[in-house]
């Protein structure tokens, strides 16, 4: 129970000069779910705007059912795992290639922020990064279908183009917040470090590094969020395979379920992605109690 | 700024474009050099059809905008204030929230129509759908930072409001509202990025506004007029973030490191 | 809860308009004071706690805070709970505040259970509590502000008074801790409540200016007759100020003793230095030395364990 319920009267309505207990918890939260579901049938069985044109709850159910068991989907000849896979590798591998270039960028330009700190590395990179930066990943769109191709991998066809785009939306966010990690730290923590007879390579293992991490996790995690939102957008546009293809092509083959569906995994997918770092968070920083 | 720090600084953006040029000139055909766009952009400033992109893009971010914060900002605050508002609206937000805006584009277009009216003097064609999206975009980070933004604010300074008499209504509008403020400025300035972020895509797949003509530049083979199309997305998506930043800025004064 | 009308608007009305209240009183006879309306009942408990226990039960933890406390308050008295941290000292101050309600027991303000926070029991917290987002005059005013009652003058003079005149339009942030405790006492003030309630309002300051800020805080206690419960663990700060010192036991919070500090009125610092107020101080640290000691390895074994 938070403070707030324990202050008086907040977890009490009145109701004719009565008190009257509140359901638990458990049970409004259920009411909440059941109602966007009850709001949601009834959209479709009275055809509120088009909604006549879509699926309702239970129809989704029995179709995400049928795909679980392997159905293949929109018109091809894969299951919906094969889709979900691929968007999920793009997800992965855009995000982590951001990562890797990412953070040490962002410590080389956020240390040299620091008067005396040697090359201002940040005066040369801020300024051309910055004026990258407002571009929205979704409009490099076009750009990167014309400079990266498909190329075949073992079999497999990797669309470069869309990589490339995941990457870009979380790149910037994974390097802003790496960089105000490290501008974030009192210079006393350093001061600290180097009384006690650490070399600047030690202050920044043992004290550079490690404060800025929650603010880095922060970073990845938006980086992840960014890398769902792009890659839907780019296999809507150039993909062959991915659930944002699938559910587009969905809508041109006017299968309604399949749309449903789509959603459906991408958000479950987006859910638990930032839940794996939420936990890999916890789990790298036992002192720190900040939520990224 | 000292001269050597600018001299920096420039040599940064020049040697952006040096890259560029360079990829450009010995890279594939069809990645245009600086030049070359920089000729498109001459060519389509003077045309109208750049300034209807501008303008149709414009209003519907502005629009979706200001819906999502004039939802959001408000739900936002009773959910973090109240427990029990909370309890019963949230969750089911909570289902909606993870699916990315761009994952709803097959269904708006199926689902939400086309409003067409007239003022008099001039008619307009609103694509709800790509309004949307872009609502969409804005409206989450909105509401969850006017949320954190409340639950930030330490109980006792309610205690203290409540120990000086003040009333419910009177606790919310003195101590939850401005508390919170600066949480939810920051939720704006996100939500106004991920409004761009949504809109570019939306138009790309369904029409209109900057996204199309870009997307469109591209399936037309003027490849010069695709980078045309991002620097302006990039310049605007910069301008209105600058906008919300400075009037959030002067909504708060009392801001520790704040100037005024 | 449902004995009284918990509407804190209704309640503000109520205090406007017959700002003699307590007509319910049932012993003890009234003075009222022409001047600012303000009853005041002479000889007989304002606050009384009666056999208050108070447990937190968060996911079954189950602690004891306080456990059957008595305690009486008379008008215009300067009371100090003295005791080790984590003690639940400051359980009892919101109870009184009305933050929380009593497990067991009750606490009554002339004789009518607390329900609820309210304007005549003022509060100032440990860490200060100005609102950050209003200037140092808005925080004043706010008081009085939320039933339409705001009386310019009595502001004014409020701050003059402390020492704030001319950081009306500052924001809490550009003031130095000093400053923003008067300013919360101001803004207490400002509301002229019958009972001050203070959780350690000092601590967060400097020796010297701590020393100041109590000084000031007895010349207002004194040139307005206000009831006073202040919480603290600083032994030295409780006799200066106190007519009365309840000391209190580690966790389960009980009254170990009280003390009356019989020194002279009015006390400026001079006192500190007098024979009388060492004696006073050995005799608390005595009292308080096993409970600290206590108090100390219950939060190692707290750690331990979590």
């Amino acid at each position: 129970m938070s403070t707030r319920e324990r202050v008086l009267g907040i977890d009490r309505r009145q109701l004719l000069g009565r008190e009257v207990p509140l359901p638990p918890r458990a049970l409004r939260w259920a009411t909440s779910v059941v109602g966007f579901f009850v709001l949601w049938w009834a959209a479709v069985e009275y055809s509120f705007l088009n909604f006549g044109l879509f699926v309702g709850p239970v129809e989704t159910l029995v179709a995400i059912y049928g795909y679980v068991l392997g159905d293949p989907v929109a018109g091809g000849s894969q299951s919906i795992y094969i889709h979900a896979a691929y968007s999920t590798y793009r997800v992965v591998a855009g995000v982590s290639i951001a990562a890797l270039l990412a953070i040490p960028l962002g410590l080389l330009i956020g240390t040299s922020t620091r008067a005396g700190a040697g090359i201002e590395w940040n005066n040369y990179l801020s300024p051309a990064v910055e004026s990258l930066r407002p571009i929205p990943p979704v409009a490099w769109v076009p750009a990167s279908i014309l400079l990266f191709p498909v190329v075949p991998v073992v079999g497999f066809s990797v669309n470069t183009a869309v990589l490339f785009v995941v990457f870009i939306g979380a790149f910037f966010p994974i390097l802003v917040n790496t960089i105000e990690g490290v501008r974030n730290l009192d210079d006393e923590f350093r001061r600290a470090a180097q009384s006690l007879g650490a070399s600047d390579r030690q202050v920044f293992r043992h004290v550079i590094f490690p404060s800025a991490l929650p603010s880095i996790l922060t970073g990845v995690s938006l980086g992840i969020g960014l890398g769902w939102i792009t890659v839907v957008a780019a296999e809507i546009v150039a993909g062959n395979y991915g659930l944002g293809y699938i559910t587009f092509q969905a809508y041109r083959l006017l299968q309604t379920d399949i749309i449903a569906v789509g959603m459906v995994v991408i958000g479950a997918l987006g859910y638990a992605s930032s839940a794996i770092v939420q936990r890999i968070a916890n789990r790298a920083m036992p002192w720190s109690d900040i939520d990224t | 700024m000292d001269t050597a720090k600018w001299a920096k600084r420039s040599a940064s953006i020049l040697g952006l474009l040096g890259v560029w040029f360079v990829v450009g000139a010995l890279g594939p055909q069809t990645l245009p050099g600086p030049a070359a766009v920089a000729g498109a952009f001459v060519g389509y400033v003077g045309s109208p059809v750049y300034w209807n992109a501008i303008t149709l893009s414009t209003l519907r971010v502005l629009g979706a905008f200001t819906i999502a914060a004039l939802i959001g900002v408000p739900l936002g605050l009773l959910i973090g204030w109240s427990v029990v508002f909370g309890d019963f609206t949230y969750p089911a937000l909570e289902l909606v929230r993870p699916i990315p805006p761009i994952a709803w584009i097959p269904f708006t277009i199926l689902v939400l129509p086309s409003l067409a009216f007239s003022l008099g003097i001039a008619s307009f064609e609103i694509d709800t759908g790509i309004v949307f999206i872009t609502f969409l975009g804005a409206f989450f980070p909105i509401l969850l930072n006017a949320i954190a933004g409340v639950r930030s604010i330490d109980d006792e300074y309610s205690r203290a409001a409540q120990s000086l008499g003040a009333a419910d209504w009177q606790t919310f509008r003195h101590v939850i509202y401005p508390g919170a403020l600066p949480s939810v400025h920051t939720g704006m300035v996100v939500g106004m990025g991920l409004a761009w972020v949504n809109l570019v895509a939306a138009e790309m797949i369904s029409g209109g506004g900057l996204g199309f003509m870009t997307w469109s530049a591209y399936t037309g083979g003027s490849y010069p007029v695709i980078f045309v199309g991002m620097i302006t997305i990039g310049i605007l998506g910069y301008v209105s973030s600058t906008i919300v930043r400075y009037i959030g800025a002067s909504q708060l004064p009392w801001m520790e490191g704040s100037t005024a | 809860m449902s004995k009284q009308e918990s509407n804190p608007e209704r309640r503000s009305q109520n205090r406007n308009q017959d700002t003699n209240g307590y007509e319910d009183m049932e012993n003890g006879h009234r003075d009222l004071d022409e001047d600012d309306g303000r009853a005041r009942a002479t000889g007989e408990a304002l606050v009384e706690i009666d056999d208050l226990t108070k447990i937190y039960d968060p996911d079954g933890a189950h602690v004891t805070a306080v456990e059957n406390m008595d305690l009486e308050i008379g008008d215009n008295e300067f009371v100090c709970v003295l005791g080790p941290s984590g003690c639940g000292k400051s359980t009892v101050m919101e109870c009184i505040a009305g933050y929380l309600e009593p497990t067991e027991g009750e606490v009554l303000i002339n004789g009518d259970p607390v329900d609820g926070p309210d304007p005549s029991r003022g509060v100032v917290f440990q860490s200060n509590r100005l609102f950050p987002w209003k200037t140092i005059g808005q925080n004043a005013r706010f008081g009085p502000q939320m039933r339409n009652a705001v009386d310019d003058d009595r502001i004014r003079e409020l701050l003059e008074e402390t020492g704030l005149s001319g950081f009306e339009d500052s924001y809490p942030h550009e003031l130095s801790g000093g400053m923003q405790q008067r300013a919360e006492l101001v803004r207490l003030l400002a509301n002229d409540p019958d009972i001050m309630l203070m959780d350690e309002p000092f601590s967060g300051l400097d020796a010297m200016t701590k020393e100041l800020m109590q000084e000031m805080l007895l010349d207002i206690w004194e040139e307005e007759d206000r009831t006073v419960l202040f919480i603290t663990h600083d032994v030295a700060e409780a006799i200066f100020l106190a007519d009365r010192v309840v000391v209190m036991t580690a966790r389960p919070g009980q009254i170990k003793d009280v003390i009356d500090v019989d020194i002279d009125r009015p006390r400026d610092s001079s006192v500190l230095t007098s024979e009388a107020f060492n004696e006073y101080q050995k005799r608390a640290n005595e009292l308080i030395h096993d409970e600290a000691e206590r108090a100390m390895e219950q939060k190692q074994q707290e750690t331990q364990e979590a």
